[in-house]
């Protein structure tokens, strides 16, 4: 059944809509990410344009966000304070990430920007996560335990020398703000370019560079995606007017389902398996897009629409 | 340039002035209306000649039909090897290509007429005259970009030519499928249709056929355009209670 979608200026079939979304529910709902970073890549490759993509995705990951932000809140799960923080950083990433996002488009590059982004941080991040799990599973195989660092020395020197600290309570930490906030800048950035929450950049910071207890990390950063690629969503929609709602519903709709089933599913694996299966994930992706970028095209002309109808 | 034109008045004038065949065309629909099922449309135009100068019962003529869609700001895009990678390094705009074009004919065009007809009439995607944006102001285009562009319009269905076939029925009557693909543009479309005799055209008219989305898309897009921060504010809410009543369906 095919639909047209009026912001993307092109008809779908619906069913291939709601089954990507499904898809792509069902792996962000097994390994418990966004899913972001898996969406963005397959809708352009699905003949979206980048642009629409990118906008479209910041729209369905706000929606995607937030019953496991109330769920979270439910648990007392949510660092408030250190969102505010983080969404302040966020704010302002998304709003220069946006500004460069459209002014990329303007000269035809905004999907080198887009795939050399995804290359970058999913290369580097699939890379750290997979050595990191392949460690653990060797470590468990050997009967090894990690050593646990008492929590006054998980921060390094510099982080102590930052002026502006701040205490959050619900985090049990003193630290300066401008950490959370530089964290949150950058994760800004990416959400406006990538069409991702930021959580796969976002968890590991608040965990490895601040230091917060795990129990408050997933939701403060489920807090922060909300907020912010709720902002993502209006500016792309005040600068390129590319976000197309009907999109964003019904993969939506596809998500809800196969993140339940997909969050079933996961519950079957041990976390090391699915942080490395995850790992692998990410890196397949970033292949992609990697090869995509040294590849001779067979088609090296491409066309684009500049100005109005 | 004043003579030229005046030499093309006085050669359509003395072409035009013998012949006065009465040509009639319709389409089966001339306002196409996108909406949310929208998959493309197929129209027929339907031709009538009178016999005049041209006896369509003893003698056979040819018709061509050019349907032109809305003009638009067109930049073709260039790949080059720069380091490692493949980056859009060359571009070319094209402030009018026609955003639809389709050629329809009779006969392969190359049996109705001569080419240079076809260039004076600019008929044909050989003939389609198209000017490109260059530092030295508007200028004829690169032949390479010239022809991504139809290869690459072509590809998208936008370009048409001798896909679908002008059918004489009889009697001076004929008819033609246009084809819409699901991605046209919307805005006014001219229709033209040229009857050729013996290598020369003889008569021509044209009609204008609408696109426009309707209904539900319409209201969308003149929404995201229009009010963009209103737009992207409502995208906002629709998500958020989207968003809250799967995770209450979820968890019955």
């Amino acid at each position: 059944m095919p639909l047209y979608l009026p912001i993307a200026e092109l008809s779908m079939n619906i069913f291939l809509v709601i089954g990507m979304g499904a898809v792509v529910g069902f792996l962000s709902g097994m390994f418990g990410v966004g899913g972001g970073f898996l969406m963005t890549p397959l809708l352009i490759f699905m003949g979206i344009p980048p642009a629409v993509a990118v906008a479209t995705e910041s729209n369905e990951i706000t929606a995607a966000s937030v019953s496991g932000a109330l769920a979270h809140w439910r648990r007392q799960g949510v660092d408030v304070k250190m969102g505010v923080v983080l969404i302040i950083g966020g704010a302002i990433g998304s709003f220069f990430g946006a500004q460069v996002f459209t002014y990329l488009r303007s000269l035809g590059q905004v999907d080198l920007m887009i795939s050399l982004a995804y290359v970058v941080f999913l290369g580097s991040v699939g890379g750290l996560m997979f050595w990191e799990s392949v460690r653990a599973i060797v470590r468990q195989r050997r009967g090894i335990k990690p050593k646990l660092k008492p929590r006054e020395d998980r921060h390094k020197a510099w982080i102590h020398a930052l002026p502006f600290k701040m205490r959050f309570r619900k985090s049990r930490l003193y630290v300066s703000a401008l950490l959370p906030l530089a964290i949150g800048m950058f994760v800004g950035v990416l959400a406006a370019i990538m069409g991702v929450g930021g959580g796969f950049v976002m968890v590991p910071a608040m965990i490895y560079l601040l230091g917060m207890p795990t129990n408050v990390v997933v939701g403060t950063s489920l807090f922060q995606i909300i907020f912010v690629t709720a902002l993502t969503t209006i500016f792309h929609s005040v600068n390129t007017q590319t976000v197309d709602i009907f999109l964003a519903v019904l993969l939506l709709v596809g998500a809800v389902v196969g993140a339940q089933v997909g969050a079933r599913f996961g519950l079957r694996l041990k976390g090391e398996q699915l942080r490395a299966l995850l790992a692998l994930m990410v890196l397949l992706v970033c292949a992609k897009m990697g090869v995509d970028l040294v590849v001779e095209p067979t088609e090296l002309f491409s066309v684009g629409e500049a100005g109005s109808h | 340039m004043r003579l030229l034109s005046l030499v093309v008045a006085v050669f359509w004038a003395l072409l035009m002035a013998p012949s006065a065949i009465a040509l009639v065309t319709d389409l089966s629909n001339k306002r196409i209306e996108i909406r949310y099922s929208f998959d493309g449309a197929d129209l027929i135009l339907f031709g009538a000649v009178g016999s005049s100068a041209v006896d369509p019962v003893n003698d056979d003529f040819d018709v061509v039909i050019v349907v032109r869609g809305p003009e638009a700001n067109t930049v073709i895009r260039q790949k080059a090897k720069v380091g490692p990678i493949w980056i859009n390094n060359d571009s070319l705009t094209f402030p009018s290509a026609p955003g639809y074009y389709a050629v329809a004919a009779s006969r392969p065009l190359s049996q109705i007429a001569s080419d240079a007809v076809f260039a004076s009439y600019g008929i044909g995607f050989d003939h389609l005259p198209l000017l490109a944006r260059t530092s030295r102001g508007l200028a004829a285009p690169d032949s390479d970009f010239r022809s991504a562009l139809f290869r690459l319009q072509a590809s998208h269905g936008l370009f048409r030519q001798e896909q679908d076939t002008v059918v004489h029925i009889g009697e001076g009557l004929f008819k033609t499928d246009i084809r819409l693909p699901a991605n046209v543009p919307v805005g006014d479309f001219l229709v033209e249709t040229f009857i050729f005799k013996g290598g020369t055209i003889k008569a021509r008219n044209r009609i204008m056929l609408a696109v426009d989305k309707e209904g539900f898309e319409r209201a969308a897009y003149d929404f995201a355009h229009g009010y963009p921060f209103w737009y992207g504010l409502v995208a906002v809410l629709v998500a958020l209670t989207a968003g809250w009543l799967a995770g209450v369906l979820g968890k019955k």
